[in-house]
């Protein structure tokens, strides 16, 4: 069997020009020959890893019976924002990592590459349909219109409920739309799918920030939070209120804000950069640092480049680009007058691994040394707004908003899922919650008149 | 809401929900299974062969074979099965099982019998009592039941084709449908025996007779049982074109329905099969190599092509290509065109440089990082580049007048 397919991908000098997507789609033949490479496992593992199970070896020999709209229907049918998914998911710790090819010494069948396939022909005739029952007359209020929020109200529209989301943005998608870049996917991928949503019965109210959410019961059956975690963390080191510190969640923020002509980025041209991190969130603030014009940018991670969370293709892409990657190195203070002129740094080396397998880093002593830097963008982490889900009035552990296994929180009626649960995972996971949750809700309200 | 084309095929008697039905082989071996089956959406079933008790049937261990082509594990698939060795007495109690569980789902009975009268219309008697929808007399089983005087030996035989036909109408009084072998001379003499003979529909095509491979290293035949082989009957997505030309050849001499078999993998193989004038279509390779699930895109695919194409159900595309199917001397000899290259889409790969001088007519010139290009007054247009070159619509015909 041949190998796998790769599509065009433009050159890093031309890609850090624009905010635009840079992999190139397959097209008829290479999607019929790419999907010939799967061997249409039987309880194929790539399906569960897959948080929302689509069913993968399905919608893949689909394509290659040249049934696109049928393939669509598979992966609609389990995962609403199944297009979304296909440009963004982190396959290369979910559906791809499991692909059997990988144990025949060869690489992964490209389920997104393939999935985005099917979204871009499913789109020209409008998206997929289910049947939707009729009204049941019960009202459901979702607080926070990102992924996990959508698809708990599209799987609830989808049962007769009538739902109504609120967010606070000026725009639905969360993240979708005001975290993630378009050189991952374009925005109109995810307002594609959205819109699809809406035709489910779902109401969506923007510029409408929630308080509390126990006072919804008055007027609504079930409420579902699912607020996100847009709060970045900090480091607690010296200097991080100088001005030309920015906090991950922000800084992207203000960068969708200004890519959709709605605001100002962060003056970065010709700037050093340094970003503290080593998750994915501080690739993308890398390769959005680049794409705002920043001379040179550093990526500081304090252990080594085998324990770096960030899946591997995005670190390629960023050393690609540009970003130099400085491993087992620790900021320690940022220093500065009136605003950032540097970062004190020192090396750190790793121990025996912990109970979880990771190993511990410590400093090694006399190893300090500064980076010189306009800016510094600390990516080490995200939590919810603390303030607000104490307003909700839910219990919250460890930052968190505490559930049971049905995604029910300690107020009857309410129930919670997405980042606002899990600190922060991935729009898949977000999906899958919402979609659980809502199979919760169901129950909770099916059994109520 | 959408309204779905509909997928349903009247069979004689039979209405069948979609044209999609399981043919008599390993994936319709117990009642257990064809209820799966029939769960899973198949339309209809035929039993894997039934014979009287007292004949005796072997399987030989490690009876299979396949041949695959380049990316492909397996474009033909091989077998020396016999026909079931289960008692007559459990396939009649587990018809009664699936018919009581699964009414509206037809089922028919598939038939092996010595070729001998009263054995024939004995077992026909006794399976179409026991409730199936309709009888299908194997006269096809290609290996190991010839060597007996039954399958293929009764189907290259018409004066047996005849007989036991006859036989088998007078026990029974279900609907008979008589599954021929490809490996005779005359196909469609064999479909008009079985149709004056009273055959109520025609099946084809069993499987071919062939030799699968053998072990150069060992220099044994396959599927090598300890060391030596026998011909088997061969199936799968290769046979396909076998089939069709049965199919078609069935279908423009006789006047029964014809249930296309033979390489059937997706809905696309299925559409070409009803294209032809196939009734409703059988399949047993692709399920064995991949499952019953394979119905789901079977039924969605089809659906979808009739909903794209136009067409409100499955009847209109019955046949449709059946008159376009006529002599050799019969075809347009004003029809003359020559082969034109797209220099824009040519990728320069010479591909059908080298087909034409080596295997046509040394019409196409071609230098390295040029597009080819096409000598007019030699091309004979025999369609080997439009066919070899790998990108689709760079080679198109341009009509002359010669
Ligand atoms: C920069 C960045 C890049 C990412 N890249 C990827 C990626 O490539 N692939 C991937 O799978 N995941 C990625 N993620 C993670 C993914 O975006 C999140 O896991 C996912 O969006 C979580 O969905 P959610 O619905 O829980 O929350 P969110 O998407 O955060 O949505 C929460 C919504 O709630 C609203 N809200 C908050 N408080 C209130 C309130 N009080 N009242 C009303 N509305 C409120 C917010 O405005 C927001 O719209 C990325 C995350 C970030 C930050
Ligand atoms: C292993 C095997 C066993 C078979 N047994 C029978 C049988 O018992 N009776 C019969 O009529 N045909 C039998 N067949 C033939 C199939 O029903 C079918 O006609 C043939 O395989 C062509 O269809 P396909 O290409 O979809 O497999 C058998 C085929 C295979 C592969
Ligand atoms: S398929 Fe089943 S019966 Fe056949 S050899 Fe394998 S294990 Fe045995």
């Amino acid at each position: 069997m041949s190998g796998r397919t790769h599509t065009t991908v433009l050159t890093p000098q031309d890609r850090i020009k624009t905010f635009d997507p840079y992999v190139a789609n397959l097209i008829d033949r290479t999607a019929w020959y790419e999907a010939s490479r799967c061997i249409m496992c039987f309880d194929a593992p790539c399906v569960t890893a897959c948080p929302t199970r689509i069913n993968i070896p399905e919608f893949i020999f689909r394509i290659k019976t040249r049934n696109y709209r049928g393939s669509a229907k598979i992966i609609r049918e389990s995962n609403i924002f199944g297009g979304e998914c296909g440009y963004v998911c982190p396959v290369e710790r979910l559906c791809e990592s499991k692909c059997v090819r990988n144990n025949l010494g060869e690489e992964p069948v490209a389920i997104s590459l393939l999935q985005r396939f099917v979204y871009e022909m499913e789109k020209p005739k409008g998206l997929v349909k289910f049947d939707k029952a009729p009204s049941n007359k019960k009202k459901v209020a979702v607080v926070g219109a990102g992924p996990a929020g959508l698809s708990a109200a599209y799987e609830l529209g989808r049962k007769g409920y009538e739902v109504t989301v609120c967010d606070s943005n000026a725009k639905p998608g969360g993240l979708l739309i005001y975290g993630i870049l378009p050189w991952k996917v374009a925005w109109s991928v995810a307002e594609s799918e959205i819109a699809n949503i809406k035709e489910y019965g779902v109401r969506l109210l923007t510029k409408k920030p929630i308080a509390d959410a126990k006072g919804l019961l008055k007027d609504f059956d079930a409420v579902y939070i699912s607020t996100g975690a847009t709060k970045s963390a900090g480091l607690g080191i010296p200097g991080e209120d100088l001005p030309g510190v920015h906090l991950a969640q922000d800084f992207l923020y203000k960068v969708a804000c200004y890519v959709k002509g709605e605001g100002k980025a962060p003056e970065l041209k010709g700037k050093k950069v340094v970003v503290v991190g080593g998750g994915d969130t501080a690739i993308d603030c890398a390769m959005a640092s680049l794409r705002l014009g920043a001379e040179k940018v550093y990526v500081l991670y304090r252990r080594s480049l085998s324990e770096m969370p960030a899946v591997p293709y995005g670190r390629k892409q960023a050393k690609e680009e540009g970003a130099e990657f400085m491993l087992l190195t620790a900021p320690v203070k940022i220093i500065g007058g009136n605003k950032v002129s540097g970062v004190e740094c020192v090396k750190m080396e790793l121990g025996s691994p912990d109970a979880s397998g990771r190993r511990s880093v410590k400093p090694i002593k006399g190893s300090e040394f500064t980076v010189e830097t306009d800016v510094v963008i600390l990516a080490v982490g995200q939590k919810p707004d603390e303030a607000a889900l104490k307003s909700f009035g839910v219990k919250v552990k460890d930052g968190l908003i505490e559930v049971d296994k049905n995604y029910a929180t300690s107020i009857k009626g309410v129930f919670a899922g997405g980042d606002a649960v899990n600190g922060g995972d991935t729009v898949v996971e977000a999906v899958a919650e919402g979609k659980k949750a809502a199979e919760a809700i169901d129950k909770y309200l099916s059994g109520r008149k | 809401m959408v309204t779905k084309p509909d997928l349903t095929v009247k069979f004689c008697k039979l209405e069948l929900e979609s044209p999609y039905m399981l043919s008599s082989a390993p994936p319709t071996c117990t009642g257990e299974m064809i209820m799966r089956a029939f769960e899973e959406g198949w339309a209809g079933a035929v039993t894997k062969t039934i014979k009287p008790d007292k004949t005796a049937v072997y399987d030989y261990d490690n009876r299979f074979g396949i041949m695959g082509f380049e990316d492909k594990q397996m474009v033909v698939f091989e077998n020396i099965e016999e026909v079931t060795k289960r008692p007559l007495g459990t396939w009649i109690k587990e018809i009664k099982e699936v018919k009581k569980k699964y009414p509206e789902k037809p089922l028919i009975g598939s038939l092996m019998a010595e070729p001998k009268e009263d054995e024939w219309e004995a077992l026909a008697r006794a399976v179409s009592e026991a409730g199936v929808d309709m009888l299908e007399l194997n006269f096809g089983c290609p290996h190991g039941m010839p060597e007996r005087g039954m399958g293929a030996f009764c189907g290259q035989r018409p004066e047996l084709i005849e007989k036991l036909t006859k036989a088998s109408k007078q026990g029974s009084n279900v609907p008979i449908m008589v599954k021929l072998t490809p490996n005779v001379t005359d196909i469609a003499f064999m479909g008009k025996t079985a149709e004056a003979a009273g055959a109520d529909a025609i099946s084809a095509i069993n499987t071919v007779l062939g030799l699968i491979g053998v072990n150069i290293d060992t220099f044994e035949p396959m599927p090598t049982v300890n060391g030596k082989s026998t011909f088997g009957g061969m199936s799968g997505p290769a046979m396909k074109p076998i089939a069709m030309r049965c199919v078609a050849q069935l279908c423009q001499a006789t006047n029964i329905p014809v249930s296309g078999i033979g390489g059937i993998t997706t809905w696309r193989d299925a559409v070409e099969f009803l294209l032809i004038g196939a009734n409703n279509v059988q399949v047993c390779t692709s399920v064995m190599w991949r499952g019953y699930r394979l119905i789901h895109d079977m039924v969605d695919g089809l659906t979808q092509y009739l909903d794209d194409k136009g067409f409100s159900s499955v009847k209109e595309i019955q046949g449709l290509t059946l008159p376009k199917l006529t002599a050799w001397s019969k075809l347009d000899k004003d029809w003359e065109v020559v082969a034109k290259i797209d220099k824009d889409k040519c990728i320069k790969c010479g591909i059908c440089f080298v087909g034409c001088r080596d295997g046509g007519y040394q019409a196409i010139k071609f230098e390295q990082g040029k597009a080819a290009e096409v000598d007019e007054e030699k091309c004979d247009a025999c369609s080997l580049c439009t066919l070899s070159c790998p990108v689709p619509g760079c080679i198109t015909w341009k009509r002359v007048k010669k």
